[in-house]
């Protein structure tokens, strides 16, 4: 018996002593060795077109593996051990916190990228661009914004309803805040806006600055985040937001929005092409209901994904072809059929497949009203910080529309603490 | 170590004294050890001390790191929303421990007396502490959600008006305390169930005799008697309380919600490293929540340590 334990013990140890040797010998710089793998997001690439594309270069062994939970956190783990990293890996709209450390990363334009750039929305390929010129994303969709409205609502209420008479009646911000008042007197207990985040995200967005310049320095004039912050407050005071800031989850996602679109308490919203997804799984019931124009205020984007390829991958040519294909002109009307991601090429806006009607927009053919947002997008620079800074405003707006806080206080305060962090951070000293 | 192994008088002439045959005799029960040792060091210390140089330098996840000394600490002493932080904490924890402590002695109460299916009702309580909080939140989400929630439906049922659970502050600091309270009270009833089982049956029979009313047989006996059994829940509901995250998370998203309401401290640590990618400060605020839960520990320990029956009524309430 004894012998027979300490035998155990010893073989347990010796195979435990075994495990750790070997993962200390074995700690690949890239997830599959000899293989290019390519990290995307849950709903970030076609299928089908990745099931081609692994058919098409089946001799490089492109190896997709879908990334379950935040791509960013594995990235980044990744990163900073130099290990198990992807050869290709897609980087959100958040692009920018990479433009600091682009030593991991390959500048497509050495790969030949310069060639695919005229194919391409000037403003979505110069987003994926440092400022010094390192091309560090490949475009894979991008967010333009418009207004989605309940066509039958408005026409009940007697107020313009065809997409062009609505566009027409609010061409700016403060008209559609006039024509919410009056939808309003008209249809009571109902909203048009979704919450004074919205107003200040999609505002800013149509800004051809943000916070910083292209060279990283902080604008201290900040005019352009004062209006959009004025126009969330104004919508605010005016009763028009619905103030669903609060229930979103990490995901956006909001039980009561999804509830008051399908109720119809919800007439109006701007948002970004991608909701339209969302819309259509959450309320189904409304089908044939909604219409898109124009949102006021011009023209905006939110959001859009790039592909990114490591300096890791043994083969960054033969990852370029590949980032390429997926993302050709070709391929792009199958993901956007397929996910509604919202093609970067203008080429595509003309695809017969992507001007049919739409029966859930009521046989509204939806590609005229984005792709022309699309073109119109103004160049903007967004820094590694944006993100964080965004979040400090828009915070202090849902403070305003939920626990009642007093708005100068809350810009001041959000403006101390967005320049604290920075002082932190080491941007303003 | 030889101190508490087995006294060598007991096999004096087994083994000749050579000190380093003596060494190796042992070799098989620290091999035996190891793997805990080892999997401590590679997962438990090695991050702590890697946590505390991390705290000392200013890094985004990618780049080099850049050493800034004590930058980060200072700059969280003077963060007001650190602060904030901890007040929601202990609040939370306040609004969850109390009703959750009364009710799960209610309920240990009512299953000591002789109910029938008593192992159904255990297992019954003790569900909700196994299901995922994710689930959960999920499910609580849509429970509270303001204009079509199920307990907003309820509400006006009685006539109440529709509370913003998920926008009010302090609605949202009741939310998650519900939650709470719906995770643990089973959890705790079980354990009261427990405690009072252990407890001797003449002492109720000498009460009785002595003519002693339930009320009183209740204040005077049982909850004292109890004492060791409560404390214990007060304990490892200040644990848990001091890690509130999941539930404000997944309710609320990685700020916490309108006016930081529901921005925990872990929430804080976790919103700063993950989301801002701010992994210096992250290390440093979690340093942060290391002194708290050590401050909040000896103020605990020495509420424990107080011997006289009308402190631990206070303890309990």
């Amino acid at each position: 018996m004894t012998l027979t334990r300490r035998r155990f013990l010893t073989g347990a140890a010796a195979l435990g002593a075994a495990a750790f040797g070997a993962a200390a010998c074995t700690s690949p710089t890239t997830a599959n060795p000899g293989r290019i793998t390519l990290w995307y997001t849950s709903n970030g690439l076609s299928e089908q077109v990745l099931g081609e594309a692994v058919r098409r270069f089946a001799a490089d062994k492109l190896t997709p593996s879908q990334v379950s939970g935040e791509l960013k956190q594995r990235l980044l783990a990744a990163l900073a051990g130099e290990a198990y990293l992807p050869d290709i890996t897609m980087l959100g709209d958040d692009i920018a916190t990479y433009f600091a450390d682009t030593d991991h990363f390959v500048d497509l334009n050495t790969l030949g990228a310069a060639e695919s750039k005229p194919e391409y929305l000037p403003w979505k390929w110069q987003a994926g661009a440092s400022p010094d010129g390192f091309q560090l994303g490949f475009p894979v969709d991008v967010g333009p914004a418009a207004l989605y409205y309940r066509h039958d609502l408005f026409a009940q209420a007697g107020l313009p309803s065809e997409p062009d008479d609505v566009a027409a009646a609010v061409p700016t911000w403060d008209d559609y805040f006039d024509f919410g008042v009056q939808a309003q007197k008209k249809l009571p207990g109902r909203y048009l806006i979704t919450d004074t985040k919205t107003v200040f995200t999609y505002s800013l967005a149509q800004e051809p600055r943000k916070y910083f310049d292209r060279d990283n320095h902080y604008l201290d004039d900040q005019s352009q985040v004062r209006r959009a912050w004025d126009r969330a407050v104004k919508a605010f005071r005016l009763g028009l937001t619905a103030g669903y800031a609060g229930s979103q989850s990490q995901n956006g996602e909001s039980i009561d929005r999804h509830a008051a679109w399908n109720s119809g308490k919800e007439l109006s919203f701007v948002n970004a092409s991608w909701i339209s997804g969302e819309l259509k799984q959450s309320a189904p019931a409304t089908a044939g209901k909604w219409r898109v124009c124009r949102a006021p205020g011009g023209a905006g984007n939110q959001g859009g994904s790039f592909l990114a390829i490591t300096k890791y991958c043994p083969d960054p040519h033969a990852a370029f072809e590949m980032v390429k294909w997926l993302q050709s002109p070709a391929n792009q009307p199958q993901t956007y059929l397929e996910l509604g991601l919202f093609p970067p090429s203008p080429s595509v806006y003309t695809d017969p497949r992507l001007l049919a009607p739409e029966p859930f927009f009521g046989g509204q053919v939806t590609m005229d009203v984005f792709s022309k947002t699309a073109r119109e997008v103004q160049p903007v620079y967004f820094s590694p910080w944006d993100i964080t800074i965004s979040d400090t405003y828009t915070d202090a707006l849902t403070t305003v529309e939920s626990a009642g806080k007093d708005p100068e206080q809350a810009w001041n305060d959000a403006r101390s603490s967005v320049e604290r962090l920075l002082r932190r951070q080491g941007v303003l000293s | 170590m030889t101190a508490i192994l087995p006294a060598p008088a007991t096999a004096p002439a087994r083994h000749a004294p050579v000190s380093r045959r003596k060494r190796w005799r042992y070799l098989p029960q620290y091999l035996a050890i190891a793997p805990f040792f080892l999997l401590f060091a590679v997962f438990g210390i090695y991050p702590v001390l890697y946590s505390l140089y991390l705290a000392l330098q200013r890094w985004d996840g990618v780049g080099p790191m850049k050493f800034v000394g004590l930058e980060n600490f200072r700059f969280l002493l003077s963060d007001a929303t650190f602060w904030e932080s901890i007040g929601n904490t202990l609040v939370i924890w306040v609004m969850s421990t109390v009703p959750m402590t009364v009710l799960a002695l209610l309920i240990a109460l009512g299953l000591n007396s002789s109910v029938r299916f008593k192992g159904v009702l255990r297992v019954a309580y003790f569900l909700p502490n196994v299901t995922s909080i994710v689930a959960m939140s999920l499910v609580f989400g849509s429970i509270f959600s303001s204009d079509f929630g199920i307990l907003n439906w309820v509400l006006g049922l009685v006539g109440i008006d529709h509370v913003q659970w998920l926008t009010d502050p302090w609605a949202i600091r009741g939310a998650i305390s519900i939650m709470i309270i719906w995770r643990w009270t089973g959890y705790n009833a079980i354990i009261f169930l427990a405690g009072l089982q252990a407890l001797p049956p003449d002492v109720f029979e000498a009460a009785r005799i002595d003519g002693a009313g339930p009320v009183q047989t209740f204040f005077r006996i049982t909850l004292p008697l109890l004492r060791p059994v409560l404390l214990f829940s007060v304990v490892m509901s200040a644990i848990s309380g001091m890690q509130i995250f999941t539930e404000s998370q997944v309710l609320l998203g990685n700020r916490g919600g309108p006016d930081g309401a529901g921005l925990t401290m872990v929430l804080y640590f976790y919103n700063t490293a993950f989301a801002d990618n701010d992994f210096g400060y992250g290390a440093a605020i979690a340093w942060g929540i290391f002194v708290v839960v050590v401050l909040f520990s000896i103020l605990n320990w020495r509420l424990v340590q107080r011997p006289a029956r009308g402190q631990v009524k206070e303890t309990v309430r």
